[in-house]
């Protein structure tokens, strides 16, 4: 039904489409820098509502040897206390707060960053409120002992209930195996956790919460002049900077190894077996990202129409969920691939897994895969940009990754540009199978 | 900071008019109904040349007869193993074609499909899925292949995961004849049992256009829509859908309490009261908006009763939540969940939440607290319409239990008008141990040493 002449045909009508449409894709406006920090807006007016994005230079990446865990306490901890302008306010007061207000105030911590989000309406006397409160937190949690107690039990009985399950027992094995002595490497433990002290979270806090190492991304309702004052609100309590912080390691490329230095077994008595593979990969910053995104589309990115769901899934019925991806970012990221299945054929699993990709790395994608993603990524790329939090994600990562700020208007035509070479010399040049590393875990499977 | 900040708040919640919300322009929404029977609903919003396509079908697993649990959800994912004129897999292959998005989702009440797309290539879409409402034709080695697919979801989703155990042994034991005491999923055996002829069986039962709600939702002209609607669902012929036996649930006559050992560290409690829901025509009711708000009074925010008192005051939980929902085609439960905090134990727990419920029915709930509940519901509207696909999710969902999605608003202003006094009397006649099934997760250690470092 599908033939290559109908897809050539749709690709060529939409570059068209989108030469005429180019101005349709808001653009992302520099805000005035203030207490070191970076600012960005896109206007939606459509909407009375605004969406602010607060990324700090203060990820895992920087938990100190032996307290894995605390960036993420730093973060969440924030709002269960604050010192405000006159006085205190109790977690308590802090949640009934944000409830009054309609207002949402999200915490999360990934590798690189801390990120503190808030959703309000764009009316002023609520935005302020929930401004005020995101830059108490910012700038003076109080973190309580007999708090920081309570959540660091809660925290370990969570830990101690992941332990038990096969998802996060594979993840943090394989996350170990792939960055080795990078401070990534080191997931949070019982120990680790144990061993966080609420002057580690202080101290912390002092040392990476400042605005030379934040960036602040805002999207919907609001003009500049407004965005200038958020920000400004946001950041009045922050310190501009503070002493210097240690350059963190190179992350090692991962070696060419034998076959047992790099898959492990991790003996688990669930019934299914779950496998992951991978190995480091590349910034989000590098020139080859396009030819890699286009590639693992094809490889195992595609939703239901890729090789390795074709391959397991749709031929095999091996598996309900098979991928890979690529998770690039300011530092060098890693490349993954995974499935999950009963534990009598897992064996075959990975071998149909590995075969396909050692196949895509070597012979790389042929033509008719080439326009199949471009026209996907092409056609498709409106739905990455359809609504403010999209927008918000999109301006965050050009943002956190010093990407040109035309970045969503020339998004299409870099896709456009990519070569059946490109792919092929980016996968080689990037992966090899025999720097893989595995984990299998399950039970007996041999 | 703290006193000023209450005297703003309150001026606020005093100032807050019920047309807030409502205030920069509402979403235009248009209904048709085809003379094969389906019904089309377009909800215009042109904030990005975006649209999602969905159709719901009013068959779900609630709709599944003994010994076939599953089949509603097999089909589904059958739906994408090709018709007559489009081969198995193609489908999904002409949706990434035109950049779309696409899945599937089963539900007790309901199955429904989507695709997002740009919007020039909406009818490619419609186009599609239309076809495969009345043309779906898959071979029995696909159907092998597939089944063994929905055996791993199974796996991956219930069979290794202790939360769903537990919550599958629930429902089987609240319910004793509605079908509602099935998983979606299936059973596995029934799954293992399973003929590609069920599912042809279902699918030529269900799908039909007169069972059938198409939602779109985006940058679209709702003329040009119905054009495109009808030439491709409007030639599929409708035809008689089984009869639904109405399976109402006996009355509960006292505690039922299950007992689930699985893998785990933490031992977990899940209370369920059975409760009313909202049914159509009946929308003046008070008691199912009474009970939304109550679950939001106990678990709505993060000082929120339950957390503020079981998490943080007395640490006898570790977690807790509260699920309710109003608007279903089966019957409701009140649903309390908790995983245990480190050395307390299930009674310890069951107690704290009795002693909260308690307390709660016989003093009440403050004003403020309702009140802060409210202005959450209404500036949700707004936020709401941040997404085109999550209101395409909101109208089907409504339409499948039976209501219109111009009940919606109807029913957010039924929910401002209601008391705390209202709240109080259904946790007072309703949260009773005559109606309680308690389920508990006994945890287990597992065999393998999962934590063992090293190669």
């Amino acid at each position: 039904m599908m033939n290559t002449l109908k897809i050539i045909a749709v690709v060529y009508l939409l570059a068209f489409g989108f030469l005429n449409n180019a101005n349709a894709i808001l653009p992302i406006e520099k805000l005035d820098g203030y207490k070191g920090a970076k600012g960005y807006l896109v206007q939606t007016k459509t909407l009375p509502m605004v969406d602010i994005e607060v990324s700090i230079d203060a990820g895992d990446r920087y938990d100190p040897v032996g307290k894995s865990g605390l960036a993420d306490m730093v973060a969440a901890l924030m709002q269960y206390g604050v010192r405000g302008n006159n006085g205190s306010l109790t977690e308590a007061q802090i949640a009934d707060e944000i409830a009054d207000l309609g207002a949402n105030i999200g915490l999360s911590v990934s590798g690189e960053r801390a990120i503190l989000r808030i959703r309000s309406l764009s009316r002023k006397d609520l935005r302020d409120r929930a401004v005020k409160l995101a830059a108490a937190m910012l700038s003076a949690p109080t973190y309580e002992a007999k708090i920081v107690e309570r959540e660091k039990q809660r925290a370990i009985t969570n830990l101690l209930e992941a332990e038990t399950k096969p998802e996060f027992v594979l993840e943090r094995r394989f996350t170990k195996l792939v960055y080795g002595n990078y401070p990534l490497g080191n997931a949070p433990t019982v120990k680790s956790v144990a061993a966080v002290s609420a002057n580690d979270l202080m101290q912390f806090h002092k040392q990476f919460y400042r605005g030379d190492r934040m960036i602040i991304s805002i999207v919907g309702d609001v003009d500049r002049s407004q965005a200038n004052e958020i920000m400004q609100t946001l950041l009045q309590k922050t310190s501009q900077s503070g002493a210097p912080i240690a350059k963190l390691p190179e992350l090692q490329r991962s070696p060419v190894e034998p076959l047992a230095q790099r898959e492990i077994q991790i003996p688990f008595d669930s019934q299914q077996a779950h496998i992951a593979m991978g190995m480091t990969a590349v910034t989000r910053s590098n020139p080859d990202y396009f030819p890699l995104l286009v590639g693992n589309y094809i490889l195992g990115g595609g939703g239901f129409v890729s090789r390795l769901m074709a391959e397991v899934r749709e031929k095999r019925g091996l598996a309900y969920s098979v991928f890979s991806y690529f998770s690039p970012g300011k530092d060098t990221g890693i490349f993954q691939a995974g499935l999950q299945t009963k534990n009598e054929q897992a064996a075959m699993a990975l071998e149909v897994m590995s075969s396909t990709i050692a196949q895509f790395i070597a012979d790389g994608p042929t033509p008719s895969d080439l326009i199949a993603a471009k026209s996907n990524l092409i056609n498709g790329y409106p739905l990455r940009i359809d609504n403010n939090r999209k927008l918000l994600d999109n301006v965050s990562s050009i943002a956190w990754n010093d990407l040109p700020l035309d970045t969503m208007e020339i998004w299409t035509k870099q896709v456009e540009a990519v070569t059946l070479e490109q792919v092929s010399a980016a996968f080689q040049k990037y992966l090899a199978m025999d720097r893989m590393k595995i984990v299998v875990l399950g039970a007996k499977n041999k | 900071m703290r006193s000023n900040l209450l005297r703003i708040c309150f001026l606020f919640l005093l100032c807050v008019p019920l047309s807030w919300a409502a205030s920069s322009n509402p979403p235009d929404t248009h209904e048709f109904m085809l003379s094969n029977g389906l019904k089309l609903i377009v909800r215009e919003d042109h904030r990005a040349p975006t649209v999602a396509h969905m159709v719901w079908y009013r068959a779900g697993s609630m709709d599944e007869v003994n010994g076939r649990t599953g089949v509603a959800h097999v089909l589904e994912h059958m739906m994408f193993k090709g018709t007559n004129k489009v081969k198995s897999g193609e489908f999904s292959r002409l949706v990434a074609a035109v950049g779309g998005r696409e899945n599937a989702f089963t539900s007790r009440d309901y199955t429904a499909y989507f695709q997002q797309v740009e919007k020039s290539k909406l009818d490619k879409v419609i186009e599609l899925e239309a076809d495969r409402m009345s043309n779906l034709n898959f071979d029995d080695a696909e159907f092998l292949k597939e089944i063994q697919v929905v055996m791993e979801e199974r796996r991956l989703r219930t069979e290794d995961n202790p939360s769903s155990l537990l919550n599958e042994s629930l429902m089987a034991t609240a319910f004793m004849t509605s079908p509602y005491r099935h998983p979606v999923v299936g059973w596995m055996n029934d799954l293992q049992n399973m003929k590609a002829a069920d599912a042809r069986d279902w699918y030529r039962s269900w799908y039909a256009p007169n069972n059938a709600t198409v939602v779109i939702s985006g940058d679209v002209d709702p003329k040009q829509i119905l054009k495109a609607v009808e030439k491709y669902y409007g030639a599929i012929p409708m035809h008689e859908l089984p009869v639904r036996k109405p399976q109402i649930e006996p009355p509960q006559k006292g505690i039922k309490q299950v007992q689930v050992k699985a893998s785990a560290d933490n031992a977990q409690l899940a209370m369920a009261w059975k409760v009313p829901r909202l049914e159509p025509g009946k929308l003046d009711d008070p008691e199912p908006y009474a009970l939304e708000l109550l679950t939001a009074v106990l678990d709505g925010y993060d000082n929120a009763r339950l957390n503020r008192v079981l998490v943080k005051q007395e640490k006898v939980v570790n977690d807790v939540g509260v699920g309710y929902d109003m608007i279903s085609r089966g019957p409701e439960l009140f649903l309390i969940n908790a995983s245990m905090a480190k050395g307390k134990t299930v009674a310890q727990a069951q107690t704290s939440i009795r002693k909260a419920l308690e307390e709660l029915k016989q003093k009440g709930i403050l004003e403020s607290e309702l009140k802060r509940i409210k202005v959450r519901i209404l500036s949700d509207q707004i936020y709401k319409r941040d997404s085109i696909f999550g209101q395409a999710m909101e109208i089907g969902g409504t339409e499948m239990a039976g209501f219109s999605w111009k009940d919606i608003d109807y029913m957010l202003e039924k929910m401002q008008t209601i008391t705390p006094e209202q709240v109080q009397a259904v946790a007072k006649k309703y949260l009773v141990d005559e109606g309680l099934t308690i389920a508990v997760l006994d945890p287990q250690a597992r065999k393998s040493e999962a934590s063992v470092e090293g190669k």
